[in-house]
């Protein structure tokens, strides 16, 4: 079982080697990346089945948490740490000059990625999401225009501001408990965190966490880096790193902080993500601004879902997030090409007819037009807020659906504009292979699961409930209880 | 394999074939016979038209999380059905010949074309089928999204219209899917009986709530007023035979979507007892209002247009209003009369656009300042929209006067004098507009650069004769179209009306088109007898023209299309302001506003003050709790 171990060591390994094996030869070097991605997806993959019935815990070098250090791999976990590795060989940035930095950076990216979704106690969790950040500066900046220096350094700010806060919230969390291991805080977090001092770590955390997982307002950050970071760059960090960081917000909540204020916190906050979002995207007049207000309007819609309590938050929180998962990455894809001012766009469906439909295709999911996915998804989300019978979820899905409106405009606006007679003056190249199929691909999935959306929303909502089951994590951990 | 799913496999199969078939000239005839295969088996399903037969259900079934998807055909479905596959075979026929060869040779899609129709007509049987409230909405998008490829296969106009609609329609649909996720919250199914059963124990606000959202998203297909911006331009610039098809069944979808939910489901019962406050009216009278003025305004905005289809396009709209102006009466009389017009504006909706789209193939104009004394050189095209236009202003003896009527004689049987007044003031504008739309085209002076030109291709000519005869049969037989709605009325719960082949019979003066027609052919025959005894008469060449003794030479123009009815435009001209542009550009600079606003937001500059400030605020709430 440990072999799921490679998932994080791997990539890691290889990133610090690559400058040697570079010397040795560029070929291997140039390879050698995708390769070890691929393999770590394999394995991830063979070990899908067995999380299937239960939970597993990894203890590395065989020392019992919370002495030890131990991964938790329930099919959560592991389906985001594959999200991760075959979103980075999916979206491989590597290219021109700096393949050699970028290679390493992503392999940076990759482990550490599955690593923070495999981990089992917060200060990996912590030391893990830090690496990330700095590995999404140097992929962020690499374009290395000024603008995109500029834009970086911002991110810089918010982002390391952010993981003080996160760090403080740590610290609250270490000095009401004594321990970090999320298995054991779970046990604690009904005696000793359910109070002011644990939802103010909440707070604290979640905070530092959403800079990455774009939370308004530490978000700020997100239009200039996706405008001026390479659109495959863009694609993984609003497709990948924010899911990531959510992630560890939703263990937070489910496994520490089950109280409403927690969860009320996260709704009103995601109300907003999704209100100025997608007023904002509106008003871009750019493609990867677009894209980027466009997915902090998702995000916003994905805070809102896992506010709503219990395992129905979850399993409509993670059927939104999955599918920006697939639909974002594809979209940055398209902006490998079509980045830039959106009047240069006017006409591109003639020149290139398959890359207009992709849009079309992923654009009618994203704003939740059945039969496509997004918009089960969104069922899901709308069904289970009005449940809630509060005026705040009800005010949610009200602002989820205003949202969906606006989308509607913004996109098509873009898409029609794409069969328009007239051509614009300039423009955009072709797209590239790579990406084109790339887009394809998840555009693929996107129509095939259409015909597999009941098995879908099954496997999800058995996800779902596997997640959202405190006692399940701490059985399966089984920490020996402190002294 | 039930006969409805035949149907609907024969439909998705329809579209499957032109994208094979592609840009041959096969495609057209191939996809007439299909639609044709269609028309057959919808009338296996005969029965339900007859009152005869039990609904008949789709085999398939789906089970999404948790929820239950299913498909049924009843004789509200069945009678929607025929509308749209008659449509759209006779569009498909139409689009079959030299109109094909023109289309593709300009450098269009014909495959496009071909599987943008079917998968109109295939979509919009899907909704008619819907079991529950879920597989509604799903069969609405497909709708609302096939029509907007059918229309942004159009012109820029056509494209830039088209936007506005998916704007609109997709705003509406998020109001409808909220209804029903409300419906769901409360009742936990989305079956229809579920809901129907939940709603004597709604409060008032409920309902109020849901019938608003319902209304709303259902209206703008119809595009009831305000949200009717849309629909004349797209539909108009549409490629011709598409707009014949969506002219006359597409926005109807929005009537049938709202007859399930509101009629059929919250009954006009429930919402005659909403009051709106602060006024004396119901929520069915608001609805009504609604109605009235959907006639109205776009009537009168036609009757300045100067171009056919744009002409056409905007009447498409007002009739709608008559349509849910007599649903919402909801007597016998009222309901059939309403739905009805669904029929007959389908009819000859789609007759006047195939005439236009004949004259445009022959002239290359539209222009309804270009045209003018076609009337010898395309007299079968100018027989069709004669027929047509004395249908769509609801004249004997066409089918348009019987559905005219039964909504009038509804109004004041209700005493609702005003809203009678109101649709009696559309009419009004309707025969007004339909004068000028004939006039302009085919009488008048002929223009010397249409002296060559020949009759429509034989293509056009027989839908737009078969249409033509469909209009009047139905007028002079009404019966034959009444014994559908007496079972629609049955089915969806309204009374049903007591008919017979020639129209109803009621205490205080029923109508009898027999009789009617009879009387009006009679009357013709003897003016034709007196004619034809008359003196001899002499042709002369319709350009062999003297006036006060002066030979008028065809360059001279003699007789003004341009800005037709003066006396009256000045009388109502100032009466046009552009509201509705003014409201809906309102609404858009206060978005662009809030979301400039929004887009400051992120542009700030201290990202990190945000976070404190952020952090403060919330930490302070959840302390402050303690």
């Amino acid at each position: 079982m440990n072999e799921l171990v490679l998932m994080v060591a791997l990539p890691l390994l290889t990133a610090f080697l690559l400058p040697v094996i570079d010397r040795l030869s560029s070929l291997a070097a140039r390879w050698i990346g995708p390769l070890v991605l691929l393999l770590t997806a394999i394995i991830g993959l063979s070990a899908w089945s067995q999380t299937g019935s239960g939970a597993i815990t990894i203890e590395l070098g065989n020392f019992r948490p919370p002495l030890g250090i131990d991964l938790y791999v329930d099919q959560l976990a592991l389906l985001f740490a594959l999200a991760v590795t075959l979103g980075t060989l999916l979206l491989w940035p590597a290219e021109g000059e700096q393949r050699l930095r970028q290679s390493t950076l992503a392999l940076l990216l990759a482990g550490s990625g599955s690593g923070l979704a495999l981990s089992g106690d917060l200060f990996n969790i912590y030391v893990l999401y830090e690496l990330i950040a700095v590995v999404s500066y140097g992929l962020a900046a690499s374009r290395g225009t000024a603008a995109g220096q500029a834009a970086t350094l911002r991110y810089l700010i918010v982002s390391a501001f952010g993981a003080a806060l996160a760090l403080a919230g740590i610290a609250l969390v270490y000095q009401a408990t004594g321990t970090l291991n999320l298995a054991q805080l779970a046990q604690l977090a009904p005696t000793q965190l359910n109070n002011g001092q644990g939802l103010a770590a909440f707070v604290l955390m979640l905070v530092g966490f959403g800079v990455k997982a774009e939370l308004f307002p530490v978000n700020t950050w997100v239009p200039e880096v996706y405008a001026t970071a390479p659109a495959r760059v863009a694609g993984l960090l609003a497709g990948v790193v924010s899911k990531l960081a959510l992630l560890i917000i939703v263990r937070l909540l489910i496994l520490l902080f089950p109280q409403p204020e927690a969860l009320t916190v996260m709704l009103v906050l995601g109300i907003l993500g999704v209100l100025t979002g997608e007023l904002a995207a509106w008003r871009a007049r750019d493609f990867n601004r677009m894209l980027a207000f466009s997915s902090i309007g998702q995000l916003g819609i994905m805070f809102i879902a896992f506010s709503i309590p219990g395992k129905a938050g979850v399993f409509a929180g993670l059927a939104v997030a999955l599918h920006h998962l697939v639909v974002k990455p594809a979209l940055f894809l398209l902006a490998q090409r079509w980045g830039g001012s959106l009047e240069h766009l006017a006409g591109v469906a003639k020149g290139s007819p398959l890359a207009a439909a992709l849009f079309i295709l992923l654009a009618l999911s994203l704003i939740g037009v059945p039969p496509l996915p997004g918009f089960w998804a969104k069922l899901l989300v709308m069904i289970h807020l009005l449940e809630q019978q509060s005026s705040l979820y009800a005010l949610g899905a009200w602002i989820i659906m205003a949202g969906a409106a606006l989308e509607a405009n913004y996109l098509f606006r873009v898409a029609s504009s794409f069969y328009r007679r007239e051509a614009a003056a300039t423009p955009p190249a072709a797209h590239r292979t790579g990406d084109l199929a790339g887009a394809s691909l998840l555009g693929a999935a996107l129509a095939a699961a259409v015909f597999l959306i009941v098995p879908l929303a099954d496997r999800i909502e058995a996800m779902a409930g596997q997640a959202a089951d405190r006692d399940h994590y701490i059985q399966t951990v089984n920490p020996e209880p402190l002294p | 394999m039930t006969p409805l799913d035949q149907l609907l496999l024969l439909s998705a199969l329809t579209v499957v074939v032109p994208l094979f078939t592609g840009n041959r000239r096969i495609t057209g005839p191939l996809a007439t016979l299909l639609y044709t295969g269609q028309g057959l088996l919808l009338l296996r399903m005969a029965g339900l038209g007859y009152g005869s037969e039990t609904p008949v259900s789709s085999a398939v079934s789906l089970q999404v999380l948790g929820l239950e998807l299913h498909w049924r055909f009843d004789a509200l479905s069945w009678f929607f059905a025929l509308i749209t596959i008659g449509a759209g075979l006779l569009s498909s026929w139409f689009a079959s010949g030299e109109w094909a060869q023109r289309y593709r040779d300009s450098g269009s899609s014909l495959r496009l074309f071909h599987a943008a129709l079917a998968l109109n007509v295939f979509t919009m049987l899907v909704l008619l089928a819907s079991g529950e409230l879920l597989s509604l909405f799903i069969g609405w998008e497909l709708v609302s999204w096939a029509s907007f490829l059918m229309m942004s296969l159009g012109s820029n106009t056509a494209l830039r219209y088209a936007m506005r609609y998916v704007t609109y329609a997709f705003a509406g649909a998020m109001a409808v899917l909220m209804g029903l996720v409300l419906v769901y919250t409360r009742t936990g199914s989305f079956e229809f009986q579920a809901f129907r059963d939940a709603v004597p124990s709604m409060d008032a606000d409920t309902v109020w709530l849901l019938f608003g959202l319902f209304a709303a998203g259902f209206g703008v297909k119809m595009a009831l007023l305000p949200f009717h911006l849309w629909q004349a331009k797209a539909y108009a610039e549409t490629p011709g035979p598409g707009a014949a098809f969506l002219g006359a069944i597409s926005s109807r979808m929005g009537l049938f979507a709202m007859i399930v939910v509101l009629v059929q489901i919250i009954g006009v019962a429930r919402l005659v007892e909403l009051p709106v406050p602060f006024t004396f009216l119901s929520g069915r009278d608001l609805l009504a209002w609604v109605a009235v003025f959907t006639i109205i305004f776009p009537t009168f905005t036609a009757l300045r247009q100067h171009d056919a289809r744009r002409l056409l396009a905007w009447h498409g709209i007002g009739q709608g209003g008559y349509m849910l102006l007599g649903i919402l009466i909801a007597d016998d009389l009222g309901s059939a009369g309403g739905l009805m017009h669904v029929f007959n504006h389908a009819t000859y909706q789609a007759v006047l656009f195939m005439s236009v789209t004949a004259v445009i193939h022959r002239t290359g104009t539209s222009d309804l300042n270009k045209l003018g004394g076609l009337v010898a050189r395309m007299p079968l095209s100018f027989l069709a929209m004669l027929i047509g236009i004395i249908g769509l202003a609801g004249l004997p003896p066409m089918n348009g006067f019987v559905s005219k009527w039964l909504v009038y004689r509804a109004l004041i049987l209700e005493g609702s004098p005003l809203l009678f007044l109101g649709a009696v003031i559309g009419t009004l504008g309707t025969i007004l507009s339909v004068y000028k739309l004939i006039h302009n085209t085919f009488l008048g002076q002929l223009r010397l650069e249409h002296v060559d030109i020949e009759e429509a291709p034989s293509s056009m000519l027989w839908p737009m004769m078969i249409l033509s005869t469909v209009v009047f049969v139905t007028g002079y037989f009404p019966g034959l179209v009444l014994d559908w709605i007496a079972s629609v009325q049955a089915a969806v719960g309204l009374p049903v009306l007591a008919h017979h082949l020639g129209g109803v019979h009621i205490d205080k003066g029923g109508l009898d088109m027999i009789w009617v027609v009879s009387v009006l052919l009679a009357g013709f025959g003897v003016g034709a007898l007196v004619f034809l005894s008359g003196n001899r008469s002499k042709r002369v060449h319709q350009l062999d023209n003297y006036a006060g003794g002066h030979f008028l030479t065809a360059d001279t123009r003699y007789q003004y299309s341009d800005n037709f009815y003066p006396g009256l435009m000045h009388l109502i001209g100032p009466w046009y302001r552009k509201s509705f542009r003014w409201l809906e550009g309102g609404f858009v600079s206060t978005v662009d506003t809030v979301s400039q606003l929004m887009q400051g937001l992120y542009r700030h500059t201290h990202p990190a003050f945000y976070l404190l400030a952020v952090v403060v605020f919330a930490l302070s709430w959840v302390m402050g709790g303690d």
